[in-house]
């Protein structure tokens, strides 16, 4: 029998593909809308500031799926709508320009949106932030005319985007508050290796300082340093973070707090609504507290969890969180949970650099972390999934096997 | 013995590790032969999402995954069990003829 609950996706990400395609896999044979701000159907968005960047790969070749998919799985896509309203009880969204759109049951995937900079200049032309394939687009039609290129903030976007514009010849500063770069996420010795990874292919790094101001006349012209040292430049990409896109649903009456608070099974505290994704603040029940993470891998199983439980089959969502970064030709990989850690053990070849790093906290590996080894990848999370306990000088000995190692680790599971 | 119709004889199954992913190449065409449990199975060698040797990837459960972004690919099927890859890695069919593993020349069909 068909349920008849229409089901709304709000968002148009990899957590809203996951739930579009997990519904329907699940049974859920009911009306499925998926409402996206962007005009475009779900796309790989890490390849935003790499691959598409680049030029290797066209807007077309990144889409996950093409549009007749969805059109296969019976969704119905209301693309470059925006909602502008939405009201919980009378179970409707209002989208631009004023279409009332109901809904029995809802999935917020709003994803986040970058941080803005509202210091002097940064609202020149020349500016530019990348979340989207819009603004991909954008960046991409100014790098091709852009010489020298200033990122803001060296976390994983800033690095992503400063290696892209390097490789495609242009003379590219960083400028980033932090000592050692993606310190916070990573470690200062992991931090460190990419950091050295950027140096040495022609990236001049300004750590531990801030822009103070952008000058320009029609668009910018140079970065100003709270040091004073001026820095010219005909593009600036600013890549300082991103918020929970929660705006929508302030008063809403769904509770708030970094993100849209649910539980292991992505519900909100009102019956029928769920967050997932990079806007849902959840509780692990594994490690018992709350996260919110800002990577692709998450929004796509938090996503299909979602919609499992909008299925009838809830399970509790406790993944070891992934994520991998590229940067020139360096691949990292993460398979654990944020930190904080007490200690990082290394392995390998700092120089190469070839390393897998341990994160651990009170002796229990609580995360892995491999550059350009990958085979050290997966018996890493099996050691974090386990919460294993594992002598530091067994870790950092590159003659242990990982795979033996992680396997009582998981037969104790 | 004759080479099955439709089929290039890889390599001796005798000489396939336990748990090995061993690449090899038919007409330019990167694949790679997983022996687990003693079955073996041949699929292609690079990965749908991005460039990536998945020779050089890992396995865990009748899955391959991808050495660079972590997609996951059942062994017996190609179906993706996990992103960023969407598109299936095509599998070939495997004859093991007198201690000799063959491959078909054209992926299996849906």
């Amino acid at each position: 029998m068909a349920d008849p609950r229409p089901c709304v996706i709000l968002g148009g990400g990899v957590a809203a593909y996951g739930a579009a395609e997990a519904l329907r896999a699940a049974g859920y044979d009911g009306p499925v809308t998926l409402v996206s701000a962007e005009p475009v159907v779900p796309y790989d968005r890490p390849a935003l500031s790499k691959a598409f960047l680049q030029g290797q790969k066209t807007a077309e070749e990144i889409l996950l799926k093409p549009p007749e998919h969805y059109q296969r799985l019976g969704i119905e896509l209301r693309l470059g709508q925006r909602a502008t309203a939405v009201d919980l009880d009378r179970r409707e969204l209002v989208l631009e320009p004023g279409e009332r759109l109901p809904f029995a049951v809802l999935l917020i995937a709003t994803g986040a949106e970058p941080v803005r900079l509202r210091l002097p200049g940064f609202d020149l032309p020349g500016v530019r932030y990348l979340r989207s394939l819009a603004d991909a687009q954008a960046l991409r039609e100014d790098l091709s005319r852009a010489e020298r290129v200033l990122v803001v903030g060296c976390g994983f976007i800033g690095a992503e985007v400063a290696a892209s514009a390097r490789m495609l010849g242009k003379q590219v500063t960083v400028v980033d508050p932090l000592p050692v770069p993606l310190a916070g996420p990573l470690g200062e010795e992991v931090g460190g290796i990419l950091a050295e990874v950027h140096r040495r292919h022609g990236i001049e790094l300004r750590l531990g300082q801030k822009v103070a101001e952008l000058r320009g006349h029609r668009s910018v012209e140079e970065a100003v340093l709270e040091s004073g040292e001026r820095i010219a430049c005909d593009l600036v990409v600013v890549g300082v973070g991103v918020r929970p896109a929660v705006a929508l649903f302030q008063g809403s009456g769904l509770q708030i707090e970094n993100g849209i608070l649910v539980d292991e099974h992505c519900a909100t505290g009102v019956p029928g609504v769920y967050a997932a994704g990079d806007v849902a603040n959840w509780w692990h029940p594994a490690i018992g507290r709350r996260l919110r993470v800002e990577h692709f891998d998450n929004a796509a199983q938090q996503g299909a969890a979602a919609a499992r439980a909008i299925a009838g089959d809830p399970q509790p969502y406790a993944p070891v969180p992934y994520f991998w970064s590229d940067q020139f030709d360096l691949n990292l990989q993460y398979a654990g949970y944020p930190g904080p850690w007490d200690q990082v053990v290394l392995r390998g070849d700092k120089a190469a650099p070839s390393v897998t790093a341990f994160y651990l906290r009170q002796g229990v590996v609580e995360a892995v972390v491999t550059i350009n080894r990958p085979r050290e990848l997966r018996p890493g999370r099996r050691l974090v999934e386990a919460q294993a306990r594992v002598d530091p000088a067994v870790l950092a000995d590159p003659s242990t096997d990982l795979r033996a190692l992680a396997q009582p680790a998981r037969q104790a599971e | 013995m004759a080479t099955p119709e439709g089929y290039v004889a890889v390599k001796r199954y005798d000489e396939i590790p336990e748990g090995g992913i061993v690449p090899f190449e038919v007409d330019d065409d990167e694949r790679i032969l997983v022996k687990l449990e003693g079955n073996v199975y041949a699929l292609s060698g690079i990965c749908t999402h991005e460039y990536a040797e998945l020779a050089e990837g890992d396995l865990e459960d009748h899955v391959i995954y991808c050495p660079l972004h972590g997609s996951g690919f059942d062994l017996e099927t190609g179906r993706v069990t996990s992103l960023p890859a969407t598109q299936p890695l095509p599998v070939y069919d495997v004859q093991i003829v007198d201690g000799v593993v063959y491959v078909s020349r054209e992926p299996r069909q849906g």
